[in-house]
């Protein structure tokens, strides 16, 4: 009987002390984390942008979108990066659906309407395969670059411009459909996403 | 059992998280500090608490080790503790079965041994992998079937270079 009440009276001990000491630590990381999430957020959602395209802080005045159902994807948010004052590109974060779940990106779109740059900021493609869309030695997302909505936004097994990532059909046509909603989506919305700051 | 089963235990972060040899570095050091940490916190617990009792008390502990251990990644090293995923805390299980195959007697000198040889054998196989990945281009190197062929390649190695023959009891071990 004392053994057993030992036990217990042991067992309660190690458990304060385990749940005590996660949550001290819990409570002393939790602003590092919060600040390093934040750190990490702002570096992937603007390295869609090239450097020295923009010199303000894009992610501080999100845009105001309309209709953000587009028919492939769905718009998240969407930012203007300015250059000495004028607007130089327009960052949109899209959502859409991939083979395994859905896929982020982030879409950075010229004042022209020329795709400048696409990061992916979430997937759940399978590894080596809808995954290498983010591996940096697959430069996949780099033949976009350039494009404007006028050229053929599909693969070339569908009659269009596009190569598609080998053995990853469905991840290559979620992303290049993303794609040409977002420069559609820019070039219908363009005058209020350019030049609704020459108004202020 | 015997004190070979150790690197057994140790499969599942060796292949999961060696893919480049910084993520290995790092996985090998957090094996080796839950480890350490956790036969630390249980040595005391050892005399006084036996069978399910003490499993109690080792889980508790480890759940509470592998939560420090997942916060303090994600908050001084956030994109490694992205790219390692649940391994950090899938460490726990291997804890834990070190703690029963261990030997009551020479433990620190066995943890100690098998520590050393989980780090080395860490950072052999992400600096392969991550070799084969980039150099030769062998994209198979850096997912997890290339990983479990490359260390049956290394252990064949160790096997085939130590000195004397090997005896049958140290095949496929370090």
């Amino acid at each position: 009987m004392t053994r057993t009440l030992r036990n217990a009276l042991l067992l309660a001990l190690v458990s304060a002390l385990s749940l005590g000491m996660t949550l001290a630590w819990r409570h002393w990381t939790l602003v590092p984390i919060h600040e390093a999430e934040q750190q990490l957020q702002i570096r992937q959602w603007l390295s869609a942008l090239p450097q020295g395209s923009y010199d303000n802080q894009p992610l501080q005045m999100p845009l105001p979108l309309g209709d953000t159902r587009l028919p492939h994807s769905q718009l998240l948010a969407g930012y203007r990066a300015t250059l000495a004052g004028q607007p130089s590109a327009i960052l949109l974060r899209s959502q859409t659906q991939g083979y395994a779940g859905p896929i982020i990106l982030a879409i950075a779109i010229d004042a022209e309407g020329r795709l400048l740059g696409i990061q992916v900021l979430e997937q759940q493609e399978s590894p080596g395969l809808g995954a290498r869309v983010v591996d940096p030695q697959v430069h996949w997302l780099t033949q976009f670059t350039g494009h404007t909505q006028s050229s053929h936004w599909a693969l070339k097994r569908d009659q269009g411009d596009f190569d598609q990532l080998a053995g990853a059909t469905v991840t290559s046509r979620a992303v290049i459909d993303a794609l040409q909603d977002a420069l559609r989506y820019f070039d219908t919305h363009r005058a209020s996403l350019l030049e609704e700051r020459a108004h202020e | 059992m015997n004190r070979f089963w150790l690197p057994g235990i140790s499969l599942v972060p060796l292949i999961g998280a060696t893919s480049t040899w910084v993520q290995a570095v790092v996985i090998g050091l957090c094996a080796a500090l839950m480890m350490l940490l956790h036969q630390a916190l249980l040595a005391p617990l050892r005399r006084p608490l036996v069978a399910a009792p003490r499993l109690m008390a080792s889980v508790l502990l480890l759940a509470a080790l592998a939560s420090c251990l997942q916060l303090g990644l994600r908050a001084w090293a956030l994109p490694l503790a992205l790219a390692l995923g649940h391994y950090p805390a899938l460490l726990s299980l291997q804890c834990l079965s070190a703690d029963y195959l261990l030997p009551e007697t020479g433990r620190w000198r066995c943890l100690a041994i098998h520590l050393g040889s989980l780090l080395v054998l860490c950072v052999l196989l992400g600096a392969c992998r991550q070799w084969l990945a980039t150099g030769p281009n062998l994209h198979l190197a850096s997912l997890a079937p290339g990983g479990l062929i490359l260390l049956g390649l290394l252990l064949a190695l160790y096997n085939r270079v130590r000195p004397g023959p090997a005896p049958s009891r140290r095949q496929g071990s370090l």
